[in-house]
């Protein structure tokens, strides 16, 4: 799997690069900047792309920028956007297009390599993929809301964890529950909140993080 | 003569006009400009009378000099002389009009005309009589005044008085004839009455300039003892956190680590649940960092600005919250960095205290005032005397001579206003 890595600090580069060739990830290119990172992306077309948000010149969210203007260009191209802060604002403007193929994610997730290489491949693969803090800041606002309200504390887990990207089977092992126990719950959250049920993974997730965003 | 005194009128006028533009706020219509100018237009108006009517004399060039100067400095000490002159020539009128008056009534001919008539060289003769004398003759007592008589003897009065040419008063006096005090005793009541009129009005002037000077002075010192004490309690807190969060993390994190080794031979598994909670550790330590930056400053605010990190602001509040919002561009970093952690801080409150359901932020920012307005449906009563909270915002924003209002009566809703003046920078580059 082809990856492009953007990341100004040295030391996090390296490890990154380090990490992913470890776990058998193939580096296109590992770049330092703003710029560079949008013509990398657009020239190598890479299958994910690793994106710190701050970035040189301006040292601004350049690499978000980038990563944004790259979608627009190249609709659904897998960015994982990887972040000091999670900024529920930025989360917005990545699942604005409703393309999937997208995560946003703090850089210590980093340190569970294999949960940040298992979220690096849901984004390769077009799934949508979510910090637990955006989630979970997500969730706290509508907590007061009438129908998040008449949420079992079980379901609220599951949603929380469908929020993030995670696969039912993902969802299981994690709460120690049977796979159909996580789609039965699904199924039941599906139904309180009025959302319309799907068996697509990403399809799912998107609808649940729409419904939260509103 | 007559030339050089409507060049340096109109010169001055033009001066005062070009500078009335600050005076005036930048506002272009011409009656703000007027009104900027103030009455220091009136005063190059009564110079030129005064000049008609006394003639070039110290006084009367002294007062059109001053009357410039003032129309040009306003409010200065120019103002000030110009106002005493006008009450010196009103007292001196009044003298000439007296000593006209005995002349009147001792039935001497008026030497007016001849004075008119006669030619430059005799002028000239006249003017080297000395003030001194010329002065004591003003004064109507002792009785002593020495009439000259014959007619063509006759001193012209105003030479008496002032030695230096008369103007064409004097005309009109002649043609009056013994009557011809009246005239000039109505010229010198009205110049005292405007000197009078103006001394209360430049001494008033500079009162309020002082006095206005006074209390910025008083206000910058209490706001920089504010910005003072506020950075230092900040760098306070900041070392506080450190010292007690991520640093001890860190060195526990390290002492886990040293003992993970150590055990690493004996017992593989002990060691790698040590490593283990040292990556724990690092993560906490990690966000707690994290939320120390953010309260120093929120990097969605040097990323994006004000507008932005507002918005990220309302995404993250626990209230529901509408945005209003019109600011085109960035603004200076403190002043971006201020109004983020007041609208931070108002929003808690609607959170927090309140116990709000919705909130309504309105940001605009026009005529280089930045104003926001945040409003709640809690429950009210709010009183920034009460918290330490909107009393901190309030020092904060004083800095930057910004206010904060609080409008919260019992039972809400809260209104809270915010202002602080300041420049647009730029307009808005990065797209969002």
């Amino acid at each position: 799997m082809r990856v492009v890595v953007a990341e100004d600090l040295f030391l996090l580069r390296d490890g990154l690069v380090r990490l992913l060739e470890a776990h058998g990830f193939e580096i296109t290119e590992a770049v330092s900047t703003g710029p560079a990172l949008l013509r990398a992306l657009l020239t190598y077309r890479p299958d994910v792309a690793i994106v710190d948000v701050r970035l040189p010149p301006s040292f601004t969210d350049e690499g978000l920028q980038a990563a944004l203007a790259a979608r627009r260009q190249v609709p659904g191209l897998p960015v994982l956007v990887l972040s000091q802060y999670v900024e529920q604002l930025y989360a917005r403007e990545l699942l604005a297009d409703q393309a999937g193929g997208v995560g946003y994610l703090l850089k210590d997730r980093v340190f569970n390599d294999d949960q940040f290489v298992e979220a690096l491949r849901a984004v390769a693969g077009g799934g949508t993929v979510m910090d637990p803090d955006v989630v979970s800041k997500l969730l706290v606002r509508r907590a007061r809301d009438e129908p998040v309200t008449r949420l079992s504390p079980r379901e609220r887990e599951v949603l929380a964890l469908m929020a993030e990207g995670r696969s039912n089977s993902a969802i299981a092992q994690r709460l120690f529950v049977t796979e159909k126990a996580v789609s039965k719950h699904s199924t039941s959250i599906f139904a309180k909140l009025d959302l319309a049920p799907s068996d697509d993974d990403n399809r799912r997730v998107l609808a649940v993080l729409a419904y939260l965003n509103t | 003569m007559g030339l050089v005194v409507a060049i340096f009128s109109i010169v001055c006028a033009v001066i005062a006009w070009v500078r009335s533009r600050d005076r005036a706020g930048g506002s272009r219509s011409w009656r703000c400009r007027v009104k900027a100018m103030g009455w220091g237009v009136l005063l190059l108006p009564i110079a030129w009378i005064a000049l008609w009517l006394f003639g070039v004399n110290p006084a009367t060039v002294g007062l059109l000099l001053l009357s410039g100067a003032a129309l040009i400095l306003l409010p200065g000490v120019a103002a000030d002389l110009a106002a005493v002159l006008l009450i010196l020539l009103g007292l001196y009128g009044l003298a000439a009009a007296f000593a006209v008056y005995k002349y009147a009534r001792q039935g001497v001919a008026w030497a007016g005309a001849d004075y008119i008539a006669k030619p430059a060289a005799a002028h000239a003769k006249q003017v080297a009589i000395s003030w001194k004398t010329s002065i004591a003759t003003a004064v109507p007592h002792p009785p002593k005044v020495v009439i000259p008589s014959p007619p063509p003897k006759v001193v012209s009065l105003h030479q008496d008085i002032v030695s230096f040419r008369p103007g064409p008063w004097y005309a009109a006096l002649a043609s009056t004839g013994p009557q011809g005090y009246v005239p000039v005793l109505l010229a010198a009541f009205l110049f005292l009455a405007f000197g009078l009129w103006l001394v209360p009005r430049t001494l008033g002037m500079h009162y309020l300039l002082v006095s206005r000077l006074t209390n910025r002075v008083q206000r910058l010192s209490e706001t920089r003892t504010d910005a003072v004490d506020t950075a230092a309690a900040e760098l306070r807190r900041v070392e506080r956190d450190l010292h007690d969060g991520a640093q001890a993390r860190l060195v526990a994190l390290g002492m886990s680590l040293r003992a993970a080794e150590r055990l690493f031979a004996a017992s593989p598994g002990a060691a790698l649940a040590l490593v283990g909670e040292a990556r724990e550790m690092s993560s906490r330590a990690l966000t707690e960092l994290r939320d120390l930056v953010r309260g120093i400053h929120p990097p969605v605010l040097a990323d994006r600005g004000l507008g932005d990190a507002v918005r990220a602001l309302a995404l993250d509040a626990p209230v529901a919250t509408k945005l209003d919002m019109d600011l085109p561009g960035r603004l200076a970093e403190p002043v971006e960095s201020a109004a983020y952690f007041a609208v931070a801080e108002v929003l808690a409150n609607a959170a927090k205290h309140a116990q709000a359901r919705m909130v309504e932020i309105h940001m605009r920012h026009t005529g280089d005032v930045l104003r926001i307005a945040v409003t709640d449906d809690g429950i009210g009563g709010a009183d920034p005397a009460m918290g330490s909270g909107l009393r901190g915002v309030e020092r904060r924003l004083g800095t930057f001579d910004g206010i904060l209002a609080v409008n919260s009566p019992p039972g809400g809703p809260t209104i809270v206003v915010i202002e602080v003046p300041c420049a647009l920078l730029s307009l808005k580059t990065s797209s969002s």
